[in-house]
């Protein structure tokens, strides 16, 4: 099955939502918008028209922030993007929401590839290979700073510190992808299949401020 | 045997930047424009610092033959090292996750790129007579990556072999010798081009090279807010100087791009 079908198949067995945005289909076509326009005037909401214009609507948040990681809870609200067939939905979805289509179905049946975050760490070279050394504390703690809606990021955190160590819990470990009250039947969950570059980078920061605090 | 290309995705892997927006936009605007033209059943971008990552890439992706093309400048850490081990390749052709990828050169050495650079400096300095003008190619430049400066070098002789008679041609980086911010010594001319050898407009290029130049101060604006390739020509130390944006905002390395393709496919794939 493609993603397209995939996409079409989830539409069908009643699918509505993804990350912070409703899909419609109305007449043939499939109109999104954000969850917190849905009881927004229509004609109040600037129209668009193709996939390639999720890129303007999700660069920046309300605040006028880069949105350089696309889980962010910070979706602006005020447009209505419309949009012709299956290819074009997924397209933008891709765009919105880079890969969490295919990431998703993956998570679904099952083929998806968890790395853990010592393994992922442990693949880093160059500058990153010293975030391999943040404590398990300081690596648990990053999480709850930096994951979870609490923190902007709305994606369902799939991996462990390691085989052993779980994360521990918190809102960030609890999230189930799904910004808003939908059912889980209803919206396709944002995954998080291993720790995103930023969050190495953090854990970079941290294990030096660890190795400093230490040989102080 | 190879699948035709329109059953194979194009995956164009660029760095990316959680910082600048722009960084991010000449990837977009090469995938755009090949897929406007349907030469592959996908066209896809993925990053080091943005998303989708390159762990992620494949997850967007249904057609089983997929051509990676570095949209990097040069050879170095990113194309040798880092991409091939967050796509998990092993070689120019590696078969993993049930797809097979085929890893083209980067953007940057292709021959062609010479041809890109010579236009678009004809067209930021309109008119001007190239026996009467000095190119600047102009890239980072660090000890940390020789080729990166090998790369460079290879366009300013080609550039210099080109039917285009500028009267000089050099090569100038930010943190090695021959210095940019020393070009007003080392050229002889009254115009002077100068081409920041980047794929991405960001600080380098909107703001540390102009003030090398000394046409900007450092004063830190957000570089989506400064207009330095809009204000040429720039009259300084006695010359005329123009400023063009990075080379990689050219929209004719989408061609570049199917070139390397183009390369890939005779030197790996031919039968």
């Amino acid at each position: 099955m493609t993603l397209s079908e995939t996409l079409q198949s989830a539409l069908d067995s009643g699918i509505r939502q993804i990350g912070q945005i409703i899909i419609e289909t109305i007449e043939g076509s499939y109109v999104l918008h954000h969850i917190d326009d849905s009881e927004t005037d229509r004609s109040a909401l600037t129209p668009y028209s193709s996939p390639e214009d999720a890129r303007e609507i999700g660069l920046y948040g309300p605040d006028g922030e880069f949105r350089f990681t696309k889980g962010q809870l910070d979706l602006k609200t005020g447009w209505l993007l419309t949009l012709p067939d299956i290819a074009s939905l997924r397209r933008a979805l891709d765009i919105f929401y880079p890969a969490s289509l295919g990431l998703w179905s993956a998570y679904k049946n099952g083929t998806i590839r968890v790395q853990n975050l010592r393994d992922k760490l442990d693949r880093q070279t160059g500058m990153y290979r010293f975030a391999g050394t943040i404590s398990d504390a300081g690596a648990q703690d990053l999480v709850q700073c930096l994951c979870g809606p609490g923190n902007n990021c709305v994606k369902k955190i799939l991996w462990k510190l390691d085989d052993d160590t779980p994360l521990t819990d918190s809102e960030a470990s609890r999230f189930d992808g799904i910004p808003g009250d939908a059912d889980e039947d209803k919206a396709i969950p944002l995954v998080c299949q291993e720790a995103c570059n930023f969050f190495v980078a953090q854990c970079r920061k941290r294990a030096k401020n660890e190795f400093e605090n230490a040989s102080a | 045997m190879s699948a035709p290309l329109h059953e194979c995705a194009l995956l164009i892997v660029g760095h990316g930047s959680t910082e600048n927006p722009d960084s991010s936009t000449p990837y977009y605007n090469h995938a755009d424009e090949i897929r406007k033209r349907g030469i592959f059943s996908e066209v896809h971008c993925c990053f080091w610092k943005e998303e989708p990552s390159m762990r992620e890439a494949l997850y967007m992706i249904d057609a089983k033959e997929i051509y990676v093309v570095p949209d990097f400048i040069s050879e170095g850490y990113f194309t040798t090292e880092v991409i091939p081990r967050e796509l998990e390749m092993d070689g120019p052709i590696t078969k993993v996750h049930g797809k097979t990828l085929y890893y083209t050169d980067p953007l940057g050495i292709h021959p062609a790129m010479s041809g890109i650079i010579g236009k678009r400096a004809q067209n930021v300095a309109p008119g001007v007579a190239p026996e009467e003008t000095t190119v600047f190619i102009v890239g980072h430049g660090t000890a940390l990556n020789a080729k990166s400066a090998d790369s460079i070098k290879d366009q300013v002789k080609a550039l210099e072999e080109s039917a285009i008679p500028y009267a000089s041609v050099q090569e100038a980086f930010m943190e090695e010798e021959p210095f940019i911010k020393d070009w007003h010594l080392n050229a002889t001319t009254p115009n002077v081009v100068v081409v920041p050898f980047f794929i991405s407009d960001g600080l380098h290029s909107y703001q540390d090279i102009p003030v090398m130049l000394g046409f900007e101060k450092d004063e830190g604006l957000a570089a989506s807010q400064k207009d330095v390739f809009r204000n040429n020509p720039y009259h300084l130390q006695d010359k005329t100087l123009y400023y063009s944006s990075a080379i990689g905002t050219e929209p004719l390395l989408a061609d570049v791009i199917l070139d390397l393709v183009s390369d890939f496919q005779t030197e790996h794939l031919s039968a």
